[in-house]
């Protein structure tokens, strides 16, 4: 292969190498809560990918090292040698130094020399007293597992996989993919599905999955009696590879550049605001033949755009799974016990927001150890088993996606941080009390800490402030719940999508303007009676709160719409962000509708009451607002 | 000759606007039943080709008529008429032995074509 050639698959051999790093170390993990002999058999596939990819690349450091791995473990896999610690903790170091070797392979920086873990791979292998049973006699220390990366090589030839999409209108999709499944069973075997059919009656089902079927009929046959159960948009039936059988089956993937989904994206925006505009036209044209095409042409895009999301979802495992081994860091240097328990991995979300929300749970999960868990000393003298429990799960909620960061850990004490609060001037003067939305807002100032140190692992103090920044600037919302010896947790709300998402339209003074759904609590008409005035503040009483009021025109410098008697009260949004609550009085509240949101180029000197901008279906722009912005 | 088709639903308004869907295709609607238990008794007299059932009715519900009629006929076909919300109630009809649902409020074509797909099933 010549230098060029080579060049082209760099990309292609680090991708594929770190899905197998990151299974290996998932593997790793299992192996130190329970060691079974299939995690030994999941390490070797990925080493010999790995090895063999970095052969074919030229890449010998990774190689060898993959190797020295793979021969360190066949003892262990082969059940000749009861797996130690000490030696998952090698396994461990020597999968870290694989995963720097791939990433610097073919940089032409400086390569990872695999020499001295070689020797200590080797060294630790010979100091380790062998299992009952002997090794087999003359099989050299280093011999290669033979075949260890293919080991479910051979699949009956009969093993088909039918990928089906369900018409994006057909009602109880999960049902109808039932049907389809009775269909396939009276022809043959059921081998799998993806989703697993468990799945398929939850709310998040999107009427795409994979039946791996082991029958006699031919494909078309397959396909003829999957359209038959109705409402099947497509169906695609094509032979069963290696990796399809057991719960994967079905997810085939090709590889392309993210940038090109974005333009994918980016276009197909374009064309749900064409295609609103156009219905808006054909509308008033009267015309029943063209308005009939027009709505087809609707549905197309519809339908259109919700592949292309769908493109662009990945299942929150992919940030997930990253977690229990930085969990394990963390608390390992921290001398704590921990077990995380995820929940909702298979959630799937936009890629985009995958990509943002690691970051603030990762801080979140940091913070949850150094500061929330107690040693176990401390644990067992409060009550609490050693080890502390951190939950960190997603879930689709109305319109968003909800990550919650929950530990059991000592909670936040309201005391201490009034107490401080109080010393940097960070609350009115007279408050006596802190709730969780004057917590929030206390401890996600920037700035603010009761870190009586400095540690290594959340740096200066509790740094909820990056974390509610950095979910504010994806149009979310953090909020916190916490009790002193019990607990605290961190409720994150993100949009679906970045991209598209669904925005109350409003006016105020003259203008337009889009409040982004997730961040209305509710919407009422302003009644006289309502209005409170407290310490000079305008307010309103909403069941037992005192809810301030912000004018949105005022807060632009613009002159509201006069208001003659025959309007009413003026409307307002209940808003939430930042944990605290506003009433936004707006002129009119026109309706609510998906919009797709566009980054709005900061110029200097520009207001920062916004986050964004979108189109509206007449074409004009509208400025998105970031509520959290206003005061 | 027209396929026959008993409609078994307790509101008289959902019996008529299946009966006229039906009928307009040329379907000939042979009996109406507004509870399972006359749905059974009528299945048994009258040997229809299809049963639309709904879902939730007085005395015996549809779930349970669908398993009386099928332990009767296990070949009998049956289209459930569901209301929105009620997927795990469909789910369990489909196991009990339905052949397929349409989902309320009915839209004549998607009756029309569920009840095709269940009379041509093998």
């Amino acid at each position: 292969m010549s230098r060029l050639n080579l060049a082209a698959y760099v990309d292609l051999f680090r991708t594929e190498a770190r899905e197998h790093l990151g299974e290996m170390e998932r593997t790793l993990l299992a192996l130190e809560a329970a060691p079974a002999p299939e995690h030994f058999d999941l390490l070797f596939r990925g080493l010999h990918t790995i090895k063999g990819m970095a052969a074919a690349m030229g890449y010998r450091d990774v190689e060898r090292l993959a190797h020295a791995l793979e021969s360190r473990g066949d003892p262990l896999r082969a059940g000749r040698e009861v797996l130690r610690p000490a030696t998952l903790a090698l396994l461990f170091e020597g999968v870290d130094l694989l995963r720097s070797g791939v990433e610097t392979a073919g940089d032409g920086g400086t390569p990872t020399d695999p020499t001295p873990m070689v020797a200590r791979l080797v060294a630790d292998r010979a100091g380790t007293p062998t299992a009952a049973a002997p090794a087999a006699p003359g099989a050299p220390a280093s011999a290669p597992p033979a075949d260890a990366g293919d080991p479910v090589a051979g699949q009956a030839p009969a093993d088909r996989v039918v990928q089906v999409q369900l018409t994006p209108e057909c009602p109880l999709k999960g049902v109808r993919a039932l049907l389809v499944l009775k269909r396939l069973e009276a022809l043959g075997t059921i081998r799998g599905t993806e989703p697993p059919q468990a799945r398929w009656l939850n709310d998040g089902f999107t009427g795409r999955f994979a039946v791996t079927v082991r029958a006699g009929a031919g494909d078309d046959a397959l396909g003829d009696a999957v359209r038959a159960a109705g409402d099947v948009a497509r169906v695609v039936v094509r032979p069963a590879l290696a990796g399809d059988s057991g719960p994967a089956a079905g997810t085939r993937t090709v590889r392309l550049d993210a940038r090109r989904l974005d333009t994918l994206l980016d276009l197909v925006s374009e064309l749900v605001i064409t295609r609103d505009r156009l219905l808006r036209q054909v509308e008033g044209a009267g015309d029943r033949a063209l308005s009939r095409t027009a709505q087809e042409l609707g549905r197309l895009v519809s339908a259109m755009q919700e592949e292309v999301l769908h493109t662009r979802l990945l299942p929150v495992s992919h940030v997930f799974d990253r977690f229990p081994r930085l969990v394990r860091d963390v608390a390992q240097g921290l001398k704590k016990e921990v077990q995380l328990v995820t929940a909702g991995r298979d959630l799937e979300v936009d890629r985009s927001l995958l990509d943002s929300l690691a970051d603030p749970v990762v801080h979140l999960l940091r913070n949850a150890i150094d500061h929330g868990i107690e040693s176990p000393d401390e644990r067992r003298r409060a009550g609490k088993p050693p080890a502390g429990l951190l939950q960190l799960s997603a879930v689709r909620e109305r319109a968003g996606i909800v990550v919650r960061v929950r530990d059991d850990g000592r909670g936040i004490d309201r005391d201490v941080v009034l107490r401080r609060a109080r010393e940097q001037g960070l609350v009115p003067p007279g408050t006596v009390a802190l709730d969780d939305e004057g917590l929030l807002r206390v401890v996600a100032h920037p700035g603010f800490s009761t870190a009586a140190r400095v540690t290594t692992v959340s740096g200066r103090g509790v740094g909820v402030d990056v974390v509610s920044t950095s979910v504010r600037a994806l149009g979310g919302a953090v909020a916190l719940e916490t009790e002193v010896g019990r607990g605290t947790t961190f409720i994150l709300r993100f949009p679906v999508t970045l991209a598209i998402t669904r925005a109350l339209l409003v006016r105020a003074g003259g203008g337009t303007y889009a409040i982004p759904a997730t961040q209305v609590l509710e919407t009422l008409e302003l009644d006289p009676a309502m209005r409170v005035v407290v310490r000079g503040r305008s307010g309103i009483s909403l069941r037992d709160e005192v809810v301030p009021v912000v004018v949105l025109a005022e807060q632009f410098g613009l002159p509201p719409e006069p208001r003659d008697g025959e309007d009413g009260p003026p409307p307002v949004a209940v808003v939430e962000a930042g944990g605290r609550r506003l009433a936004v009085q707006l002129d009119a509240i026109l309706e609510q509708r998906d919009i797709v949101v566009k980054p709005l180029e900061t110029v200097r000197g520009a207001a920062p009451w916004f986050s964004g901008a979108t189109l509206l279906g007449d074409g004009t722009p509208a400025l998105i607002v970031d509520v959290a912005s206003l005061s | 000759m027209s396929r026959k088709v008993l409609i078994c639903d307790d509101a008289v308004f959902m019996r008529t606007m299946v009966a006229d869907i039906l009928r307009n295709a040329g379907y000939e609607v042979v009996g109406e039943a507004e509870t399972g238990v006359q749905a059974v008794e009528q299945y048994k007299a009258l040997q229809p080709d299809l049963v639309t059932m709904d879902i939730v009715m007085p005395d015996m519900g549809g779930i349970d008529a669908v398993r009386e009629i099928r332990r009767h006929d296990p070949g009998a076909r049956i289209l459930m008429c569901s209301a929105m919300g009620q997927q795990a109630l469909v789910v369990e009809a489909i196991q009990a032995g339905a052949s397929d649902f349409v989902v309320k409020p009915f839209q004549p074509s998607r009756v029309l074509d569920a009840v095709e797909r269940v009379l041509t099933a093998a």
